[in-house]
């Protein structure tokens, strides 16, 4: 059958703003790759190291290129709510990133933070602040777990029956502690 | 429009069809048995590793497409159709109701009795473990004796579970391991647990999900199976009262389907069985099918659930296995002529306030080494999770309805689901609350230990009911097999036939009721079949 006008227009429309969704992911940090390398540095533990936190800011950045905006979320149990994710947040952190002094500083970061009136660490990073879903994307995960508790717990690792009756092991330090 | 015949129609393809069919295929080999699941098959165990990190790390939807868009319903606690059900994603928890369950009415004076033996359902727990796949520790009260032991060993308790343990004995309560359909060593061609901590989306296999079952039984030509067709009628042909057609339609393509066979039997969940009865109303049957009572869709119940984060002075680990727990049975008798409260009772590790967060408790904000170094003080307690659910009984205008203002895409009006107490639940509730109260108070007495909050669940959970069995036609619909009272060739198996929701995890329950009916259906099925 052949298309309608109507879908067809519906059809390349949904083409282009995949397309958007898709360049801007793909341009994720663009020109603000060192800004958010200074941000990670400053709000993530020393103990990492700038090794380690510029690591940090690659994943995240891997994080965000693969975001997929519209995909369907959990629905939930007792509550149920089909939700589907947010927008790419990409267009939004660009600016934020962008409306960063560099060198940063830690009294910009908290003005930023105050500004946007966030109370707390988001669950998932979204797409409401950069600084703090680059926060919650590190401490939120199982790697800060495990240095949080100085263990090898390993939450999100598929890691078999054995000894789990046992205190983990003690987590391996960061180069800098070690040091 | 297509008409496929067989011997036996099952429609819905959840937990309950998948051992109902199992076990047919095993009392009446070579029969055929066609199944019809309104929802998508999701047989991609290859995927389900991609599709756990995706959730972890993204919040997505583990289930990719198990849900039907225009398939919602007021008053559901899952919107998962998909073949295999909710229990694609649960977690596995396999308790056993207690006798006092059956006997609420001969004991208590309360609601109604089943109309079956403790003994005989016994047994049928025993095959569903044995199906299943329970791993579990058996419990150490004489009033929860066994006939036979569970197939698998418990899962090993963490060692957070063993600090708990310690913690929660010291209020003189026992704890122990909470049997799970996980497989602690490699069982029925699935795979041991290996501890990923992510049972909603197992992505080895290890723990129990129906698509297992029904590929087993389709790589053995043992099933038909009719995925993303939904049944939007049952029908009554002539003058009898059997049902003869299940008339839907294929939701990939749009056509019309019919099924014909000499039984029909519907799993389809507590939600969607007495829905397709109610929706299978006509000129005869003004009040849908095996609704002479007028009680199809009646007695819909569940149990509440009240929490409680306790937080103690022990370091724990969280994210060891979050989603075991320890059990204690201690609540499930009640001594006749005491006030009535029956329930289970849960520890499980938590994390709860004790994860990272932005700001201390006077407001300043925390960044890098400050956040870390204010999450590792607080992490130096532990935190359990201690939750009951208990024991309500359904007034009889707890209801499924057909809601009149929203309908589907075929113009069918959804389901809507309005819960309701009957008077003596209503009437205890204080006496119900303060007895929590001082369980939590009584776990709070040791190691230093700090109630952080206690919660009501909300709503009920582990639902049930909506085609409950009895005896008596004019006071349930099935009888305790789940045939219809008014249907000879109609079965409903599993939740829909609960009179009652007990007081723990349900599942176990439904399936050892399912297969209890299968051996009368068998008897059923016409011998040239």
């Amino acid at each position: 059958m052949p298309m309608r006008r109507r879908t067809a227009l519906q059809w390349l429309a949904g083409i282009g703003s995949s397309f958007r969704a898709w360049s801007q992911s793909t341009a994720f940090p663009g020109d603000q790759a060192a800004t958010l390398k200074e941000l990670a540095a400053l709000v993530l533990p020393s103990s990492l190291g700038r090794a380690g936190t510029d690591q940090i800011a690659a994943k995240f950045e891997r994080y965000v290129r693969e975001y997929r905006p519209g995909a369907d979320t959990e629905h939930g149990y007792g509550f149920t709510r089909v939700r589907p994710k947010p927008p790419s947040p990409v267009a939004a952190y660009l600016s934020q990133l962008a409306a960063l002094p560099m060198p940063l500083n830690r009294a910009a970061v908290e003005a930023a933070i105050e500004k946007a009136q966030i109370k707390d660490l988001p669950r998932l990073p979204e797409g409401q602040n950069v600084i703090t879903d680059l926060m919650s994307f590190y401490f939120r995960g199982a790697e800060a777990n495990d240095l949080c508790y100085q263990a090898a717990i390993q939450r999100e690792t598929c890691r078999g029956l054995a000894g789990s009756s046992k205190v983990p092991k003690p987590f391996p330090k960061p180069i800098k502690e070690r040091a | 429009m297509p008409t496929i015949e067989s011997d036996v129609c099952i429609i819905g393809g959840g937990i309950s069809s998948a051992m109902l069919a199992q076990k047919l295929s095993e009392l009446r080999p070579g029969i055929s048995i066609h199944i019809v699941e309104a929802g998508r098959k999701l047989f991609d165990l290859e995927n389900r590793m991609e599709h756990r990190r995706r959730s972890l790390a993204y919040g997505e939807n583990a289930w990719p497409g198990d849900f039907i868009a225009d398939q919602p319903a007021k008053g559901i606690i899952s919107r998962t159709m998909a073949v295999g059900g909710s229990a694609m994603h649960w977690g596995g928890t396999c308790n056993r109701f207690s006798e006092e369950d059956l006997r609420l009415k001969s004991m208590y004076g309360l609601y109604t009795d089943w109309p079956m033996e403790w003994a005989d359902l016994e047994k049928y727990y025993c095959e569903a473990e044995r199906r299943l796949g329970v791993s579990g520790e058996p419990s150490p009260l004489p009033e929860d004796a066994r006939s036979q032991p569970y197939p698998m060993k418990a899962m090993e308790l963490t060692y957070n579970l063993l600090e708990l343990k310690k913690w929660g004995e010291k209020s003189g309560l026992p704890f122990w391991s909470t049997p799970q359909a996980k497989n602690t060593v490699p069982y029925d061609g699935r795979a041991q647990c290996i501890r990923c901590n992510t049972c909603a989306i197992c992505p080895t296999g290890a723990r129990y999900s129906p698509d297992f079952t029904f590929k087993q039984l389709l790589a053995a030509n043992k099933i038909a199976l009719h995925d993303q067709t939904q049944i939007r009628r049952l029908s009554v042909e002539g003058a009898g009262t059997k049902i003869t057609t299940a008339t839907g339609v294929n939701r990939a393509t749009g056509q019309p389907v019919e099924f014909r066979a000499p039984l029909f039997i519907l799993a389809s969940g507590y939600a969607w069985s007495p829905h397709l009865l109610l929706l299978s109303r006509s000129s005869r049957f003004p009040n849908g099918v095996a609704n002479r009572s007028g009680l199809v869709g009646k007695y819909m119940n569940g149990h509440e659930f009240i929490s409680a984060f306790i937080e103690i002075d022990t370091k724990l680990y969280p994210g060891m296995n979050e989603t075991h727990a320890l059990i204690s049975r201690q609540y499930f008798r009640c001594k006749p002529g005491d006030p009535y409260v029956r329930n289970d009772l849960r520890i499980w590790e938590s994390a709860m306030d004790h994860e990272p967060r932005l700001r201390a408790k006077s407001g300043k904000l925390l960044l890098g080494d400050d956040l870390l170094n204010d999450w590792r003080t607080r992490a130096q307690r532990g935190t359990a999770r201690v939750r009951s659910y208990y024991d309500v009984h359904p007034d009889r205008n707890s209801a499924l309805t057909l809601d009149e203002t929203a309908t589907n895409k075929f113009g069918d009006p959804l389901p809507k689901i309005e819960h309701r107490l009957d008077a003596a639940t209503m009437a205890r509730k204080g006496a119900t609350k303060q007895h929590f109260q001082t369980i939590f108070e009584r776990l709070a007495r040791n190691d230093g230990a700090k109630i952080l909050s206690t919660s009501e669940g909300g709503y009920l959970d582990h639902p049930a009911g909506g085609c409950r069995m009895g005896t008596d036609p004019s006071d349930s619909v099935t009888d305790s097999y789940g045939q219809a009272h008014d249907h000879e060739n109609l079965f409903v198996v599993g939740s829909p036939t609960l009179p009652s929701a007990g007081c723990t995890n349900g599942t176990l329950t439904f399936v050892a009721l399912t297969l209890r009916s299968a051996e009368k259906i068998a008897t059923q099925i016409p011998k040239h079949a």
